[in-house]
């Protein structure tokens, strides 16, 4: 086990799967020569090279598009679309043609590539960079969607994303970069679709994705402490495949579901999940579902505007007070 | 398929088969009558849910069982004979979840799902879905689990718990004999006899208990001359007895009078619900039925401020034959907002009624009995016989003060004192 911030984990992750397998290449905007905007793919370039670590020219489609032929013909392209908020300007190429090649082919064209890409708020970018959109991505069927919350998973999941057959959207969490984890050391894969529980409790079950996770778990041990309410922690991880069974056998455990995302209230995927759990676990629920989410308005810039839109520790702690018996 | 003990009625909590239709090994058709059935509010025949053929019988003739308890499998044609290990189902949640409901604020106003109404006390008595599948599968009373949760919400804690200490006194479970029931009636019970509570006695107990324990009563009293109401019952109760085929009683006159002043005094025809009154929409009057000694039944009387007095001197008795004949429908005992009792023919002069909760109000009215009247007049003071009833109210002072409460006495002693009531009979 070594310590490795999230951002040195991608590289960590990019880096095994490339020494691993000589089709895996890597492109992106300033992904080689400056390692990054966000840092999190330093050295890369000097490892493997110009050919197999590009820089591209400032065109999502442009890099979408040769993602997708290079894994039609024959490799395992990495490709990263520098904020989340710009897959809207390759979307037909995301949406429309690498999530339906492998049908309207009948399989005999399968796309084996990764998009990863730097996902929501909290580093005051504004309205056009700061938005987490992984429900974009869960709607479309076709593609899978991973969001890791500890340097581990996104090694581990990463690597999982690469090693699938088909197109995977890997949403790498913008204010996480920074943060800390042990990783373990030598070959590490995890896998796709499964859900972890972080924290058993008894009165509810929080489901929570990526930075929402942490800001659960620090909600929860107050919960805990302070108000007497325990909490199980569900960390979804993946979305697409999404783990149902540990999902609704934690939410039966306490019967009542709260979800936390990032995403903007509506068709946000704690929507999704409430959904699922009226379906299939409703006999089990003791109390109404509670989703807690961003409001549904474009990002401020401004500090304290954003802190104020986003879950926050306080909120989630103040809305299971209110509205869990 | 597994036949049920169905839910007649929205405080009932378990009934008894009295009589089977059908034996095992019988073709039964859908609708055909299986059994009959006696709760605590109506004895009724239930027909069969499916055609095919009795399999099993689970519950005798004469034994009670809990709402949602299975009593007989039908097998149906085509379905292979299969080995019946299925507990008390989760269909029957529905039913069995909304026991214990007396109307509420939402019930009102929700109206348009009847099915399963919430209970009256506690959280606006609404039961989560798995409280409501816990309570199906044990066959459970929930008036008899205490809620925790936030208003008094019965959580699943509250239920497990609940469940747990039953399962410690060794309670008994689904289906529960009862010492042949029903009950001996009390003009032949024997000195030193021990009789077990019929189903009837045994709610009314429960009921009672829980209004005259939980909720703070005030009586108040008014006197009030009946001689209009005498009159119109004098001018027309021949031709109307030769008519309807009944009696014009005293009762019709105060229920329309009723049904004046609670317009009028509306925080009395109210449900209180903890933290809240709701005041109701519709005044729904409760006349409480004595069942020849037997129990005590309160058929509604819906939108009372809609219809003409001789529409209600039809419902009323109406209402109070079907009652003692055990042929009232459930929905018939539901939704009251306002009871009124009378034991006026036993010549009573004062009873002291308990309130029946969630309402917040209740009329007893007693004997109206000739006696002489001070008219204060132009000329001077003097004396007239003239009918004089008893109007006494207990309220809930939780809900309401003894002002407003004596207000609308005065109101309604004035209306059926000054009424030109023939009028009405006339219409």
């Amino acid at each position: 086990m070594a310590e490795l911030t999230y951002r040195d984990a991608v590289a960590a992750g990019i880096a095994q799967e490339m020494e691993r397998d000589e089709r895996v290449v890597f492109l992106g905007e300033d992904v080689a020569a400056a390692g990054g905007v966000f840092k999190a793919t330093v050295g890369l370039l000097e490892k493997f090279g110009p050919k197999r670590v590009r820089d591209c020219p400032i065109s999502e489609q442009a890099i979408l598009g040769a993602a997708m032929g290079a894994a039609m013909t024959g490799l395992r392209p990495i490709a990263e679309i520098m904020f989340s908020d710009f897959l809207a300007v390759c979307w037909d190429i995301v949406a429309n043609e690498i999530a339906k090649t492998r049908y309207m082919t009948n399989g005999q064209i399968t796309l084996p590539l990764v998009i990863r890409t730097a996902n929501g708020a909290g580093s005051r970018f504004g309205a056009q960079h700061s938005q987490a959109v992984e429900n974009w991505a869960m709607m479309i069927p076709g593609i899978k969607v991973v969001a890791p919350a500890f340097p581990a998973d996104v090694k581990g999941l990463l690597a999982a994303a690469v090693r699938d057959p088909d197109p995977v959207l890997f949403f790498e969490q913008k204010s996480l970069y920074s943060m800390k984890g042990e990783v373990p050391d030598g070959e590490y894969v995890d896998e796709l679709g499964k859900a972890r529980v972080l924290r058993q409790g008894k009165d509810c079950t929080i489901v929570a994705l990526a930075s929402m996770v942490h800001k659960s778990l620090d909600a929860a041990a107050i919960l805990e402490k302070e108000h007497g309410i325990s909490c199980t922690v569900v960390d979804v991880r993946s979305l697409v495949p999404l783990d149902t069974q540990t999902i609704l056998s934690e939410i039966a455990k306490t019967g009542r579901l709260v979800t936390v995302e990032e995403n903007p209230r509506l068709c946000g995927w704690g929507a999704e999940i409430a959904s699922i759990a009226a379906d299939e676990c409703f006999w089990s629920l003791d109390g109404p579902i509670l989703r807690i989410t961003t409001p549904h308005i474009p990002l401020p810039s401004a500090d304290r505007l954003e802190d104020a839109t986003i879950p926050s520790v306080e909120r989630i702690v103040r809305e299971i007070r209110e509205k869990i018996d | 398929m597994d036949v049920i003990m169905p839910q007649l009625g929205e405080t009932v909590a378990e009934g008894v088969v009295t009589k089977w239709y059908k034996k095992v090994g019988d073709a039964v058709k859908a609708d055909e009558m299986l059994f009959d059935v006696e709760t605590d509010k109506v004895s009724t025949e239930i027909p069969a849910p499916a055609t095919g053929v009795v399999s099993e019988i689970l519950v005798e003739e004469g034994v009670t069982a809990k709402v949602g308890a299975r009593l007989c499998v039908i097998r149906e044609e085509g379905a292979p004979a299969r080995p019946t290990v299925a507990p008390v189902a989760a269909v029957t949640a529905d039913a069995t979840g909304a026991q214990r409901i007396s109307p509420t604020a939402e019930h009102i106003a929700e109206i348009a799902k009847p099915p399963t109404t919430p209970p009256a006390d506690g959280a606006q008595g609404r039961l989560s879905p798995v409280v409501r599948k816990l309570v199906a599968e044990h066959a459970l009373d929930v008036g008899q689990i205490r809620g925790t949760g936030r208003d008094g919400r019965i959580t699943r804690d509250d239920v497990t718990a609940y469940i747990d200490a039953r399962g410690q006194q060794g309670a008994a479970q689904a289906a529960v004999p009862a010492a042949s029931a029903p009950a001996a009636s009390p003009q032949a019970g024997v000195a030193g006899q021990s009789l077990p509570l019929s189903p009837v006695r045994k709610r009314v107990a429960e009921n009672m208990t829980k209004s005259w324990t939980s909720v703070p009563h005030v009586l108040q009293v008014v006197e009030a001359d009946f001689h209009r109401i005498e009159q119109a019952r004098r001018e027309h109760g021949a031709a109307w007895k030769e008519r309807e085929g009944f009696s014009l009683t005293y009762l019709p006159f105060v229920a329309r009078a009723l049904s004046i002043a609670l317009g009028r005094y509306p925080k009395l025809n109210a449900i209180f619900g903890g933290d809240r009154i709701t005041l109701q929409r519709r005044i729904n009057l409760g006349i409480a039925v004595d069942m020849n000694f037997e129990g005590l039944m309160v058929p509604v009387i819906k939108d009372v401020s809609n219809k003409s007095l001789p529409q209600l001197a039809r419902e009323i008795n109406d209402l109070a034959v079907r009652a003692r004949s055990g042929k009232l429908k459930p929905d018939e005992l539901t939704e009251g907002t306002y009871t009124i009792t009378n034991n006026g023919a036993y010549g009573t002069v004062i009873t002291a009624p308990i309130i029946n909760t969630p309402q917040v109000a209740i009329l007893s009215t007693d004997g109206v009995r000739k006696k002489p009247v001070v008219i204060e007049g132009p000329d001077g003071d003097s004396l007239a016989i003239r009918p004089v009833g008893v109007l006494a109210q207990s309220f809930d002072h939780r809900a309401v003060d003894g002002a407003y409460a004596a207000a609308f006495l005065r109101e309604l002693k004035l209306i059926i004192e000054t009424r030109l009531w023939a009028q009405d009979l006339q219409s």
